[in-house]
């Protein structure tokens, strides 16, 4: 049968409907894409596979896309992948610049959708075959590759580093899992405890409770005053125009490959993706020092990155059988639900289903992006929802999406209270957040991937010699490492000229 | 167009809302009926069967009812709480062999729980070799560990994935008394991480399944990512009532090749170990026993219908309906069976 | 396994014991990084606290003790009773229902300032339509769990 005579009406209504749903599950803090999905498969027993394979990959595309919303008008990062976002979009939005910046993020969203749609067009099964190379060991040197972006993403290096090592340390709590490969027993509690630690803390609790909670707590201690979110002034808006993105180019193509590449690798974690794009880019910037302070570069960076990651995550889906991270390990239902089984010879043997993919994700993008440029001049009303009204709805809605991210379980509702606590408290004592939650989103999979090497090999040299690959990270760690005490440097540098000048 | 938007969600709402009474006259349940089972994964055969019969329950009862995949811990403390059966879980064997390899987070589901009714089969669990390793059948495997070759397992510790190879072990310490310790066990987490130590050559045998493994089994020799079953554990019975057509495009007679009684791993000198991937109910241990005759019977006439026959045949399980006075038994008897076999390999 | 140097390197990993060793790394990890703080920033700290400028105190001039205090336990309060109400409803979402609208009522009572009557309409309306829209689309619709 034609491609085109799949291309109904009622297609492009479910791939609309599916970025609708999306983006408002994506934008509203708490709710993500991987729940939309979870929440809207039922739904699809009723279709064929390629009218539910519109519908979730519209889904995906417009949660992913929708989290950055929030991320810039309230600091809450809408998604896990969103949370670079955060760094420069909420700064941007405090100079009232808040809809230059949606607009800059949606353009860099498409781009990187786009750019990951055509890779995963063009290379999956060779992507597939490399994605195979890594093993334990090259996976726990991509994940400490990650993690020293702690060092550059930190206001004072050594606080930073610390900040995450707490963060890995604290999502160590709970059982070694017996599902990844752990011999099931639990550690860093007492005894008493077990009943209620034993799964760990949850990212998603985490994360809404440190960005979320803890915000309107700050705001309480501090009386919520101002009537609406903007004191900041709508009145000197910056329009959007692609001028935004000259010299961009780069940033934009870099950003996306991060994106794209950190989808394929399985289990290395998609939140990631944004964090580390956000960090090269301040690596290569010729302005580091104004990364942070709310600069279009960063939102690029961030927002190109974790869309990306949408076609790179597909990638060990449909030529593996094996999902890139926790999204698309959802969807895998969808087609075992369908009685279609996913695997190397997948694309080979179902040709008109891999096209409608490819089609249905360049469709998703294009909609996203329609439905998101225009719905902005709404969206960003949001501002003016006095905060009174504004806060009780977001805790509302966190606590909606803490209970039900693992299918209803109270304790990660406490989690919820217990991070935002610590949020609060954190700030006070000067620890840096976002090294914090890198470091949680990394700790378990670098203890995985790093006691399973030393398990296979026994030997510490194993991480150097394993493989080409192996050594070529280590290159990559170095450098990133290098480029961080350099940028560092250069800031310091920058802020003293500023202040003698 | 968010008019248009909540219309679709409502249409698509109203799709699977719609439920028909059946023995919702009597009914029991008071609420809605929340299935919690034992894996975190949508993805997995246990939500897949759990959804199959859940719906099937929720339409029989007249109840709204939900799956919800909370993890074996938090599915056993949801069902401690409850004891009006509007909470109930679905399972498989991991339940007891948690428990009887000593996981944390495992109590005896007989003692502190209360078994109910059997399901169905997933008769999918197997084990794969690469194309190009020199072990051609099982066979070759054990007698090569019996000799003193170190063969490696890869497998997920502490259940259904590891009993395979804990017979694997006794049935190398039957045969070649002293020699089990050649077969080692590699312990890793997913499907992926187990194809993963194949591809890297750190195991010479992998556990997985037709539905995860099959495609692999098809790809040419020279091909890296190239497998072969060596042995599905499943029994002969249960891949024989197994859809005819098969999985993917490997035949039913060609999957009847690596079950026994063609690959024999003993048990216990005279009989062959078997392992069927078993789905139950399991039960508050307070339960009523006026409600656990309420759901055997629903179940009872749904299987008697034997539409969900034809839904769990479709996604490649095999319909293995006992009642809950049978079913208790039957469980007990293999977790006996697998407790001895668990014993023999730890002393 | 390997030559003389490399075997300084070797390292063997008791599988019943694999869960306690990346902890420990981690903790050592921090305990260093702790000292190291202590040092270079410990003295700085030290002359901060004794003049003044610093002090462990919650808030500063402007701290809100009361509206802090009781978000706190509000939020407590909701959780708590979320659940129980929740058991007499069986999985039918009640908990969250009918404990979000009293408690996103007091919420925004708590963080209004210059309360009018005009507000405390918004407020109220507020209070009831979020709940009930999010519980009738979110449970009814997409059933999603909630208490």
């Amino acid at each position: 049968m034609d491609i085109l005579s799949l291309l109904t009406p009622i297609y492009f209504v479910l791939v609309f409907v599916g970025i609708v749903v999306g983006i408002i599950f994506g934008s509203i803090p708490g709710l993500t894409a991987t729940m939309a999905i979870a929440v809207c498969l039922p739904l699809t027993y009723g279709l064929n596979l390629n009218m539910s394979l519109a519908l979730l990959l519209g889904l995906y595309v417009g949660g992913i896309s929708g989290g950055l919303v929030p991320a810039i008008l309230l600091k809450i990062p809408g998604t896990p992948s969103s949370i670079a976002t955060t760094f420069d979009g909420h700064p941007m939005h405090q100079k009232g610049e808040g809809e230059l910046a949606l607009r800059t993020g949606i353009v860099a969203s498409l781009f990187g959708g786009v750019f990951s749609a055509a890779v995963l067009f063009f290379f999956a099964p060779a992507l597939a075959d490399m994605a195979i190379k890594f093993s334990y060991v090259e996976k726990f040197l991509i994940i400490f590759f990650a993690l020293t972006v702690i060092a550059s993403l930190s206001k004072r290096v050594l606080v930073g580093l610390f900040s995450g090592a707490l963060g890995v340390w604290i999502s160590l709590i709970g059982t070694y899992d017996t599902t990844v490969g752990g011999n099931g027993d639990t550690r860093l509690m007492f005894d008493f405890m077990e009943p209620y630690l034993a799964d760990g803390f949850s990212l998603l609790p985490v994360l809404i409770g440190v960005f979320g909670l803890s915000t309107i707590l700050q705001e309480a201690a501090q009386g919520v005053k101002g009537g609406g979110l903007a004191g900041m002034a709508l009145s000197h808006r910056t329009r959007f125009s692609l001028r935004v993105f000259k010299g961009q180019m780069v940033n934009l193509i870099r950003s996306s490959s991060i994106g794209t590449f950190v989808g394929i690798l399985p289990g290395i974690g998609g939140s990631a993706a944004s964090v580390l794009a956000y960090t090269q880019q301040k690596n290569f910037s010729k302005e580091p020092a104004k990364m942070g302070t709310g600069v279009p570069e960063g939102i690029i960076a961030s927002e190109s990155s974790n869309n990306g990651l949408t076609g790179g995550a597909l990638i060990p889906l449909l030529s593996l059988g094996i999902p890139g991270d926790s999204t698309t390990a959802v969807m895998i239902a969808a087609f075992t639900l369908q009685g279609v089984q996913v695997g190397p010879l997948f694309i080979g043997e179902n040709p008109q289903t891999w096209d409608m993919i490819i089609v249905s994700l360049l469709v998703a993008n294009l909609f996203m992006f329609v439905v998101m440029f225009f719905a902005i001049k709404y969206i960003i009303k949001v501002i003016m929802v006095p905060k009174h009204i504004l806060y009780p709805g977001i805790i509302v809605m966190c606590v909606i999406g803490a209970y039900a991210i693992n299918s209803g379980i109270m304790f990660d509702v406490w989690t919820l209270l217990l991070f935002g606590l610590f949020g609060y408290i954190a700030e006070k004592l000067g620890l840096e957040i976002a090294p914090f939650i890198m470091g949680f989103i990394l700790g378990r999979s670098a203890e995985l991937y790093f006691v399973k090497s030393l398990e296979s090999f026994g030997n510490l040299t194993i991480f150097f010699t394993k493989s080409p690959i192996a050594m070529l990270l280590w290159v990559l760690i170095a450098l990133s490492i290098g480029y961080s005490f350099y940028s560092v440097m250069k800031t310091n540098h920058q802020a003293k000229g500023a202040n003698g000048g | 167009m968010k008019k248009l938007t909540l219309g679709v969600c409502l249409a698509l709402g109203g799709l699977i809302g719609a439920t028909t009474a059946g023995m919702a006259a009597d009914k029991m349940i008071e609420g809605n009926l929340r299935v919690v089972i034992g894996s975190n994964a949508t993805s997995g055969d246990t939500y897949q069967v759990s959804a199959i019969v859940t719906e099937a329950l929720g339409k029989k009862l007249g109840v709204d009812a939900k799956v919800d995949a909370v993890g074996p811990s938090a599915a056993f403390k949801a069902l401690a709480r409850v004891t009006d059966g509007t909470t109930i879980m679905i399972f498989h064997d991991q339940s007891y062999l948690g428990y009887l390899y000593g996981i944390k987070g495992y109590d005896d589901i007989f003692a502190d729980y209360m078994v109910g009714p059997t399901l169905a089969i997933n008769p999918g669990n197997g084990y794969l070799v690469p194309k190009k390793s020199p072990y051609k059948t099982l066979e070759d495997a054990i007698v090569a560990a019996g000799k003193g070759t170190k063969v490696r397992v890869a497998i997920q510790p502490g259940g259904v994935s590891e009993i395979g190879f804990s017979a694997l072990k006794n049935a190398v310490k039957l045969r070649f008394p002293g020699q089990e310790g050649n077969m080692v066990a590699v312990n890793t987490g997913s499907q992926a991480d187990k194809d993963q130590l194949l591809f890297d050559g750190q195991a010479d045998i992998i556990n997985g399944s037709v539905q995860a493994n099959e495609q692999y089994t098809r790809l040419p020799a020279e091909d890296q990512k190239a497998m072969s079953f060596v042995w599905l554990t499943a029994s002969h019975k249960a891949i024989a009532e197994a859809r005819a057509e098969g999985f993917g495009k490997t035949s039913r007679d060609e999957l009847l090749k690596f079950v026994e009684p063609n690959v024999n791993v003993t048990q216990d000198g005279k009989k062959n170990f078997v392992f069927d991937k078993d789905f139950f109910i399991i039960y508050n241990k307070n339960m009523k026993p006026e409600l656990v005759a309420y759901f055997d019977k629903a179940l009872q006439e749904i299987y008697a219908e034997g539409k969900i026959a034809t839904a769990e045949k479709a996604a490649f399980f095999t319909p293995n309906f006992l009642p809950t006075a049978e079913a208790q038994p039957y469980l007990k008897n293999k977790m006996n069976d697998y407790g001895t076999i668990i014993k023999a390999i730890r002393q | 396994m390997g030559s003389g140097f490399t075997q300084l390197f070797d390292v063997h990993i008791e599988f019943s014991q694999s869960h306690l060793v990346f902890p420990a790394i981690v903790g050592w990890v921090l305990v260093v990084l702790f000292g190291a703080i202590v040092v270079v920033y410990g003295p700085g700290l030290v002359r901060e606290f004794r003049s003044g400028k610093r002090s462990l105190a919650l808030g500063g001039g402007d701290f809100d003790k009361f509206r802090f205090l009781a978000t706190i336990a509000l939020t407590i309060a909701y959780f708590q009773s979320m659940e129980v109400v929740g058991g007499f409803f069986p999985n039918k979402g009640f908990g969250f229902l009918i404990m979000s609208i009293p408690v996103m009522f007091l919420f925004s009572l708590l963080f209004v300032h210059g309360l009018t009557a005009r507000k405390l309409v918004v407020i109220g309306l507020n209070a009831v339509i979020l709940p009930s829209v999010a519980w009738y689309v979110l449970k009814e619709l997409f059933r999603v769990s909630l208490p």
